[in-house]
C-alpha cells in the first residue's frame, strides 16, 4: 500500500484513523498494519514494534502442558473487535485471535494459507485470484465457514451498498478489486482491476465475519452494534469472554478450532500504563509477556524470573539529503561523492551500540533483513572510513577553506539537519553525525522541531537540508512509497526528491508481476542502485524486544515465532504456546 | 430558610456553568485552530476531502452556531461522541467513573480519618517532638511529587517484596487479570494507589486542622467554656474541634471534582482504569469531543462540590446566614 492511491470515499474514516495516530503511542503502534501515510515514525516506542523471527529462544524444551492462562501486557486498550472496522494494533492483536483470515504471513513476509486451503490460484494474466476454503473450518456455533461469509465480509469493507460502514479498507479495495464472486460454497474469486503483487499480502489478511450473525444489520448498525465490543460467533483459536474497558480483554479456549484447541485455557490482553509498568508487572508476574521499552531493558535483563527475546524489525532509521530542485542544498547533494562520503564518515556501529543500546543493527540495504527480498550482498557497503570520506571529497573538488570547512565553487559544505524533538535517540544521532562530519570538514547543525512539523517538512514544505526519521515497512517488499518519483509530488513520502526513471521502472515492474523470483531479482537490483546512489542513507534497522516470565513456553522459534509480520494478523504461535505450571 | 439559600446558590451557579462551557469551548477552539490539529497536515487527504470532513463535522459553521449545537445537546444530557471511537462520551464516563470514585473516596476517607487526629494532636501539643514530626511529614507530603512516591511504593511493595519472597502488593490495575475481581483482590489493588493519593490529602488537611484548631483554641468562647468549668475534653472536642472543622469542610468539598480528575497521575502510574487516565489518553489522541465532554463534566462537579460545601458550611456554622 503506498500513499499515492487516492483515499476514495473514506476520507472521514481515514481522518479518524489519522487522529488516532497522533497519539504518540498509537501513532507508532498503528504503523505496521495501518495505511502507509503513517509510515513515518515519531520514534521512542518504535522499538516496541516487534519483531521478526527469533532465531533462538525458548523452543519447547519441556513437554507441552494443557491448561492455564497467559496474560499479555499492552500499553493500549483495544478499540473494537470488528475486523472490518479495526485500524489500530491493539485491536488487531485481539481480533487475530478471534477471527481467522484467509491468509497469514510468515516471519519473513511470505504468504501462508489459513482459512484458505492453499495459496490463491492466480490466472495467467494475474488478475483473477481463486481461493478455496478448507473443508474443516467452522464457526464457534458449529456451522461451516463458507465463501458467502468471505464475500459478505469484503462487501462490508468496500461494496457501495455498505458505504455507511466506517471501513478503513474501502480506498485500497476499491483501487484494486473489480468484483468478488462466490463460485461454490467453498470457492471465492477475486477479480482485480490491475496486476498488483502486494495485493494478497496486504488485502487477504482481514478476519472473516459470520454472515448469518452480521447480515441482518444495517450499514450504520455495523458501526455501533454491541457485536463490536462483545462478539458472539467467531472462528479463531480463542473465544470472547469479556472486555473490561481500560483494563483487559479475556478470551477462552476454542475447542472447535480447526487447527485443534490451544494448550492455554485463557488468554488475557491486559492494559498497562507504560513501558515501566510492563517491566514491573513482568517482574511480579502480574503479566506473563510484554514488549520491552529499551529504556527499561537493563532493568529487566538480569532478572532470574524473566526471559528476554529480541529480534530485528522491519523499521529503519534513515536520513535524507534534500535533492529537490528548489532546495538551496540541491546542488551539493546532487554530487554523489558528497552523499557517499558523508555516509562513510558515520560510525553507524558505534551509534547502534551506544545510542540504541545495541538494540539496532547497521543497515546494509534498504530492505528489512527479515524480508525474502533482502539482498545481503547489496553493493557498495559503507563501513566507517574517515580516510576514504576525506579522499572522496578531495577528489570531488571539495577543498577545506581557512575555517576548516570544505567548499567548492564558492559553496560551503554547510547545512542544517532536522528531526523531531523528544526522541532522544534521534537527537543524539544528529549530534553524533554533526561530530562525525565535522572531522571531515563538513559543517552540519542539528535543529529540533515537533513531529507534525517534521512530517510537514518531509511531505510538503521541503525547505529543510537534511532530515532524520524512522520508517516502517509492511510485509510486501514494495518500497515505492520512498523511492518512486511519483511520490515526490506534494504529500508523497519521497520528500527528498529522488528521481530515477530506472528506479521507477524497477519498482513498477516489481509490483506488476506475481512471479516471486522475478520480483526478488528486481528488488535485488533496487537495493544495489540505492546502495550506490544513497539518496537517503539507511542508518540502522531497529530491533524489537519481548520479555516473558519463565513459565511461558513454546512461543518463539520457527517460521511462526513472534514476528514482524505474523504478530499482528494472527498469533500463529498461540497454537504452540503453553505455561509450564499449567495455571 | 435553608431551601431558599440552596435555591439562591443554584441560580447563582447557572451563569458559572454557562461561563465554563463557553471558556472550555473557546479555549479548545483556540488551541486547535483547525478544530482538530493536523487535519491539514495529513498527507493522504486531498483538499476536497478536508473540506468535506470539515463540513461533515459542522466545522465550517460560524463558531456561535457550533457552540449552540453543542450546548443544546448538552442540555439534553448529550455530551457528544468520541472522535476516536464514535461511542458516546457519557458511556465512557460511566464505564470508568465507578473505578475512579472507588479510588478517590477511599483516599479521601483515609485522608479525613488520619489528618484530623494528626492536626488535633499537633495543635494540642504545639512545639512538641510529635508536632514537629507531623510537620515534617506534612511538608514531605506536599513536596514529594505523587508520581515519584507512587513509583517508589511500587518498587518497594510490589517489585522488591516480590523479589524478596515477602507478601507483596499488586503494582497496577484495579483487580488481578486472572481470577481477580473479588473484594479482597480489589482491596489489595486499592491499597497502594489510595495510600499515595491520601498522602497529599493528609499532608494538607492535617496542617489545616492544626492551624484552624490553634486559632479556635484562642477564641473567647473557648476561654468562656473553660471558665464555666467545662472539662478540657469537652472544650477540645465539642467546642474547638467542631468549629475548627468548618474551613476544612470547604477544602474537602473542593475535592469533589478531584473525585473525577484529582487522581489522574496516580491512575496513570497504577494503570488504574479511571476517568483521569481516560482524560489524559484521549487528550493525547486529540479526542476533542471527549476532552470537551470530560471538562464540562468535571466543571459541573466543581460547581456541585462548592454548593454542597456551602450548605454543609451553613449547617456547621450558625453565624453564616442563609440570606
Amino acid at each position: 500500500m503506498s500513499r499515492d492511491q487516492a483515499p476514495g470515499e473514506e476520507g472521514y474514516r481515514k481522518f479518524e484513523d489519522f487522529l488516532k495516530h497522533w497519539s504518540r503511542r498509537d501513532f507508532m503502534k498503528n504503523i505496521s498494519i495501518g495505511a502507509a501515510y503513517t509510515a513515518f515514525l515519531a520514534g521512542g516506542v518504535e522499538f516496541m514494534e516487534a519483531c521478526a523471527n527469533a532465531g533462538s529462544g525458548n523452543g519447547p524444551s519441556v513437554a507441552a502442558k494443557k491448561g492455564g492462562h497467559l496474560t499479555q501486557g499492552s500499553i493500549s486498550d483495544i478499540k473494537s473487535m470488528n475486523p472490518v472496522l479495526q485500524s489500530d494494533t491493539a485491536s488487531a492483536e485481539v481480533i487475530g485471535l478471534l477471527y481467522d483470515s484467509l491468509m497469514n504471513t510468515t516471519a519473513s513476509g511470505e504468504l501462508r494459507p489459513l482459512l484458505a486451503k492453499e495459496l490463491p490460484k492466480t490466472s495467467s494474466d494475474g488478475l483473477t485470484y481463486t481461493i478455496t476454503l478448507r473443508d474443516n473450518i467452522k464457526w464457534t456455533d458449529g456451522s461451516p465457514i463458507t465463501a458467502d461469509d468471505v464475500k459478505f465480509t469484503y462487501d462490508l469493507m468496500f461494496d457501495p451498498q455498505y458505504k455507511a460502514v466506517n471501513s478503513p479498507r474501502r480506498g485500497d479495495l476499491e483501487t484494486y478489486v473489480q468484483s468478488i464472486t462466490v463460485k461454490d460454497a467453498k470457492t471465492v474469486v477475486f477479480q482485480l482491476k490491475k496486476v498488483y503483487a502486494p495485493f494478497a499480502v496486504n488485502q487477504l489478511q482481514y478476519g472473516i465475519l459470520p454472515k448469518k450473525v452480521w447480515g441482518s444489520l444495517s450499514p450504520t448498525d455495523v458501526n455501533t452494534t454491541d457485536l463490536n465490543t462483545a462478539p458472539t460467533v467467531t472462528s479463531g483459536i480463542f473465544k470472547f469472554q469479556k472486555w473490561d474497558k481500560g483494563q483487559q480483554v479475556t478470551l477462552t479456549r476454542n475447542d472447535s478450532y480447526w487447527q485443534g484447541a490451544p494448550y492455554l485455557d485463557t488468554f488475557i490482553y491486559k492494559v498497562v500504563a507504560d513501558g515501566v509498568a510492563i517491566g514491573n508487572q513482568l517482574k511480579t508476574g502480574e503479566i506473563d509477556m510484554g514488549q520491552i521499552d529499551p529504556a527499561v531493558l537493563a532493568d529487566v535483563q538480569g532478572n532470574p524470573d524473566l526471559q528476554i527475546v529480541n529480534f530485528p524489525v522491519a523499521i529503519f532509521t534513515f536520513y535524507a539529503y534534500n535533492q529537490n530542485a528548489t532546495a538551496k542544498v540541491a546542488q551539493m547533494f546532487s554530487d554523489k561523492a558528497v552523499r557517499q562520503a558523508l555516509l562513510y564518515a558515520i560510525d553507524r556501529q558505534g551509534m547502534a551500540d551506544s545510542l540504541y543500546f545495541k538494540q539496532a543493527v547497521v543497515a546494509t540495504s534498504s530492505m528489512p533483513p527479515v524480508s525474502w527480498a533482502y539482498n545481503k550482498d547489496a553493493k557498495p557497503q559503507y563501513p566507517h572510513d574517515v580516510a576514504k570520506a576525506n579522499s572522496m571529497l578531495d577528489a570531488a573538488g571539495w577543498t577545506k577553506g581557512a575555517d576548516g570547512i570544505r567548499a567548492k565553487g564558492g559553496q560551503k559544505l554547510s547545512f542544517t539537519m532536522i528531526t523531531n524533538a523528544g526522541n532522544k535517540v534521534r537527537e543524539n544521532s544528529l549530534v553524533a553525525m554533526q561530530d562525525a562530519w565535522k572531522q571531515i570538514g563538513v559543517d552540519a547543525t542539528p535543529k529540533l522541531i515537533t513531529f507534525p512539523q517534521l512530517v510537514a517538512q518531509i511531505t510538503n514544505d521541503r525547505s529543510y537540508d537534511v532530515f532524520l526519521v524512522g520508517f516502517s515497512w509492511q510485509a510486501d517488499p514494495d518500497q515505492s512509497a520512498l523511492w518512486h518519483s511519483r511520490n515526490t509530488a506534494a504529500g508523497g513520502f519521497n520528500g527528498f526528491g529522488y528521481k530515477s526513471s530506472n528506479m521507477d521502472k524497477i519498482l513498477d515492474d516489481a509490483v506488476a508481476t506475481l512471479d516471486q523470483s522475478k520480483r526478488k531479482q528486481l528488488y535485488f537490483q533496487m537495493q544495489d542502485i540505492l546502495n550506490d546512489e544513497v539518496p537517503a542513507p539507511i542508518l540502522v534497522f531497529n530491533k524489537g524486544i519481548w520479555g516473558m516470565t519463565k513459565r511461558v513456553q513454546g512461543v518463539t522459534g520457527g517460521d511462526f515465532g513472534l514476528g514482524t509480520y505474523t504478530q499482528f494478523q494472527n498469533k500463529a504461535w498461540m497454537k504452540s504456546a503453553f505455561v509450564a505450571d499449567g495455571k | 430558610m435553608l431551601a431558599r439559600y440552596v435555591v439562591r446558590r443554584v441560580v447563582a451557579s447557572i451563569p458559572v456553568v454557562f461561563g465554563v462551557t463557553l471558556i472550555t469551548f473557546g479555549l479548545l477552539h483556540a488551541t486547535s485552530g483547525a478544530f482538530v490539529p493536523g487535519l491539514e497536515l495529513n498527507p493522504n487527504l486531498r483538499p476536497e476531502d478536508i473540506i468535506r470532513i470539515r463540513n461533515n463535522l459542522g466545522l465550517n459553521d460560524p463558531l456561535p452556531v457550533q457552540y449552540w449545537h453543542w450546548i443544546s445537546g448538552l442540555l439534553h444530557g448529550d455530551f457528544g461522541r468520541s472522535l476516536v471511537d464514535g461511542s458516546p462520551v457519557l458511556r465512557h464516563i460511566s464505564d470508568r467513573l465507578p473505578n475512579t470514585i472507588e479510588l478517590t473516596i477511599t483516599a479521601i476517607l483515609l485522608g479525613i480519618l488520619i489528618s484530623i487526629p494528626l492536626g488535633v494532636v499537633g495543635a494540642l501539643r504545639r512545639g512538641s517532638v510529635i508536632d514537629n514530626f507531623f510537620t515534617f511529614l506534612s511538608v514531605a507530603g506536599v513536596s514529594i511529587p505523587s508520581f515519584w512516591l507512587a513509583l517508589l511504593l511500587i518498587l518497594l511493595f510490589s517489585v522488591s517484596f516480590h523479589a524478596w519472597g515477602l507478601p507483596w502488593l499488586p503494582s497496577g490495575g484495579a483487580e488481578s487479570a486472572f481470577g481477580g475481581g473479588d473484594p479482597i483482590d480489589r482491596i489489595t489493588h486499592l491499597i497502594l494507589p489510595a495510600t499515595c493519593l491520601a498522602f497529599v490529602y493528609i499532608a494538607i488537611w492535617s496542617r489545616f486542622t492544626r492551624s484552624s484548631m490553634l486559632e479556635v483554641l484562642s477564641q473567647d468562647y473557648v476561654r468562656t467554656a473553660r471558665a464555666k468549668g467545662m472539662s478540657e475534653r469537652r472544650v477540645t472536642y465539642l467546642h474547638a474541634l467542631r468549629n475548627s472543622l468548618v474551613p476544612l469542610v470547604t477544602l474537602i468539598g473542593l475535592e469533589l471534582p478531584g473525585l473525577v480528575s484529582g487522581g489522574a497521575i496516580i491512575e496513570i502510574v497504577f494503570s488504574w482504569p479511571g476517568v483521569g487516565r481516560l482524560a489524559l489518553e484521549r487528550a493525547l489522541q486529540y479526542d476533542y469531543t471527549m476532552v470537551l465532554g470530560l471538562t464540562t463534566f468535571v466543571a459541573l462537579l466543581v460547581v456541585v462540590g462548592n454548593l454542597l460545601a456551602d450548605v454543609i458550611y451553613a449547617l456547621l456554622d450558625p453565624r453564616i446566614r442563609y440570606a
